[in-house]
């Protein structure tokens, strides 16, 4: 918009002085120098270094376990959360309004309330806990105790970004695929699902983002056995109680750089899916 | 009314009888989708809710209110209101200054300003807490020099107010940054040409406009400020009494088996996340047309 403008255009609004000034002021401190402060302890540290912190089995190891487990979670989450907003918009039945509301506990509910719950429910001796444990399932202190506690925090992305396209696809769409022969599965799979993809993968990667930093839900339920059960901003938290600032940086470094590459990535899936279909 | 034109009515209200129209699903492919929906919230969301209460509740009412008046619980709950008290109203104020500045001017680098404000949303809130050590821990210049002149940031206060902060960053600005993009510039531009004073447009014009927007984000703020975990569990120290928030101490206290003291701890915090989400759904009933509707969390 502005690439010809001069730097600020003037108005007749005032305050621009005092907004700039707050908005730089708090961003300044609570967002740039601290994330500064990160790199500027990685870059003394040496790129080597961060590289050998970051190559250690252990740390690979949560690594993997944090992305992978995000991944499953929130394609749990891509699939459950387009049935829940295409039911919540379609359907009527009696408490949707209460289930539509219950969407949003995830967001809403401390995740540290929501690890011990979730602990109590599934540990061996909990209510589901126990039931799973007769087949010889195991959730809690397991890989599945994890990636339950990321579909828990991860629940609303998914449905709150499609239910809003649902709402607006018009009937003649639908009509016209009708009038033209398809089946009702076929309209579903070739004409609402790829309208649907765009706001579900926006969904999927917010989820995802947000599972992949995921601290207090998990370490409740994760047995935070190191190798098998360990994620990685655990491991974090451990290396800054045995004051291993250098490492500790290292680990959250090739945390942002991972989750970066990951944004960028499924916007790059999304800028295509959206020329594919052709339609914003 | 006849029976014939009673019928009629039926059947014009009514979809579920054998005639389906073709823009609908069959109702047993409906039954399964609400089903699948309605189970799986109950038993991912809904069963955790339950058991918070039932754990709470386990040795009677009467005990769980005793475990939230120990010193520490109380300690505990203090600081979670003074930590909120202070990080909320910051982030509102510094909510309104970035709409208003992105908002009611043109400048270059706006698109990138507004991903820095949602940067700390894609930020791990370990990895944030983990910046706040390294920029004003003990071992940093800057921390040393605070520490030395009787003002630690770490492992105090001053730095959980700070992690929350940063994690709630964004909830009021871009609660309203859409809202004002909506309302343009015109009744600000009209109110200024009258006289009006910048402080009186923004008090008489604007804020009427943004109110519940502004409400609604405030709300989402303070929700994740009293739950915030991660971020303040690295910079806290976990002190007990003095810098063991609610949700810390729920960590304590589960730790140290005392079980309905950690569960009552978290039916308070999980009674707040149910009162915010009944105002939530009130403000989104009610005043839709005023919230940033498509982006709905």
């Amino acid at each position: 918009m502005a690439t010809r403008a001069p730097l600020i255009q003037r108005t007749a609004i005032p305050g621009l002085g005092l907004s700039a000034g707050i908005t730089l002021f708090m961003l300044s401190l609570v967002v740039i120098l601290p994330l500064g402060a990160l790199l500027a302890k990685g870059a003394s540290f040496g790129a080597a270094n961060v590289w050998e912190v970051v190559n250690r089995p252990r740390v690979w190891a949560a690594l993997w376990l944090s992305f992978r487990l995000s991944f499953l979670a929130a394609a749990f989450n891509l699939v459950f959360g387009v049935i829940l907003a295409w039911v919540l918009v379609r359907y009527r039945f009696p408490g949707k309004r209460i289930i539509d509301a219950a969407v949003d506990l995830p967001f809403a509910l401390p995740t540290a309330v929501a690890g011990i719950a979730l602990t109590a429910l599934y540990a061996p001796n909990g209510v589901l806990g126990s039931l799973t444990n007769q087949i010889g399932w195991q959730i809690a202190y397991t890989q599945w105790g994890i990636w339950m506690a990321l579909v828990f925090v991860g629940l609303p992305f998914v449905t709150r970004t499609v239910q809003p396209v649902i709402e607006e696809i018009e009937a003649e769409i639908e009509e016209a695929s009708a009038t033209l022969g398809a089946s009702r599965l076929h309209t579903m799979r070739h004409v609402i699902l790829p309208m649907l993809m765009p706001a579900a993968l926006t969904g999927f990667a917010l989820a995802l983002a947000r599972a992949v930093g995921e601290y207090g839900s998990v370490i409740f339920i994760a047995g935070n056995i190191p190798l098998r059960t360990e994620i990685a901003p655990l491991l974090i938290v451990i290396q800054l109680e045995e004051y291993n600032y250098d490492a500790a940086a290292a680990i959250g470094i090739a945390m942002l750089v991972i989750s970066f590459a990951m944004l960028l990535a499924i916007n790059l899936i999304q800028i295509w899916s959206r020329r594919r279909i052709g339609h914003v | 009314m006849s029976d014939a034109a009673l019928n009629l009515h039926r059947s014009a209200g009514r979809p579920a009888r054998p005639f389906r129209r073709p823009t609908e699903e069959a109702a047993p492919a409906r039954i399964v989708l609400i089903a699948v929906a309605v189970g799986g919230l109950m038993l991912l969301v809904g069963a955790p809710l339950v058991i918070v209460f039932v754990e709470a509740l386990a040795r009677g009412w009467a005990a769980a209110v005793a475990s939230l008046q120990s010193r520490d619980a109380m300690a505990a709950i203090r600081l979670t209101l003074l930590i909120t008290a202070i990080a909320v109203p910051m982030n509102a104020v510094f909510g309104i200054a970035a709409a208003w500045f992105i908002t009611k001017f043109d400048f270059r680098g706006k698109a990138f300003l507004i991903t820095l404000i949602d940067l700390p949303f894609s930020v791990s809130p370990v990895v944030a807490g983990l910046c706040i050590v390294l920029l004003f821990g003990a071992n940093s210049a800057m921390g040393a020099w605070l520490v030395a002149n009787g003002f630690p940031i770490v492992f105090a206060v001053p730095g959980i107010v700070l992690a929350t902060v940063f994690v709630t960053f964004p909830f009021v600005a871009r609660e309203l940054i859409p809202v004002m993009i909506e309302q343009g510039r015109s009744e600000e531009e009209a109110a200024l040409t009258l006289g009006a004073s910048g402080w009186r447009v923004f008090l008489t014009v604007t804020l009427p406009n943004i109110r519940w927007a502004l409400l609604y984000g405030t709300l989402l703020c303070t929700a994740r400020a009293m739950g915030e975990f991660g971020a303040v569990a690295v910079v806290s120290g976990k002190i007990r009494g003095q810098t063991a928030t609610m949700p810390i101490t729920i960590e304590m206290f589960y730790n140290e088996y005392l079980s309905v003291a950690a569960f009552s701890m978290a039916a308070l915090l999980t009674g707040f996340a149910l009162f915010t989400l009944m105002l939530k759904t009130v403000l989104e009933l009610r005043h839709a047309d005023q919230l940033a509707a498509t982006r709905r969390h």
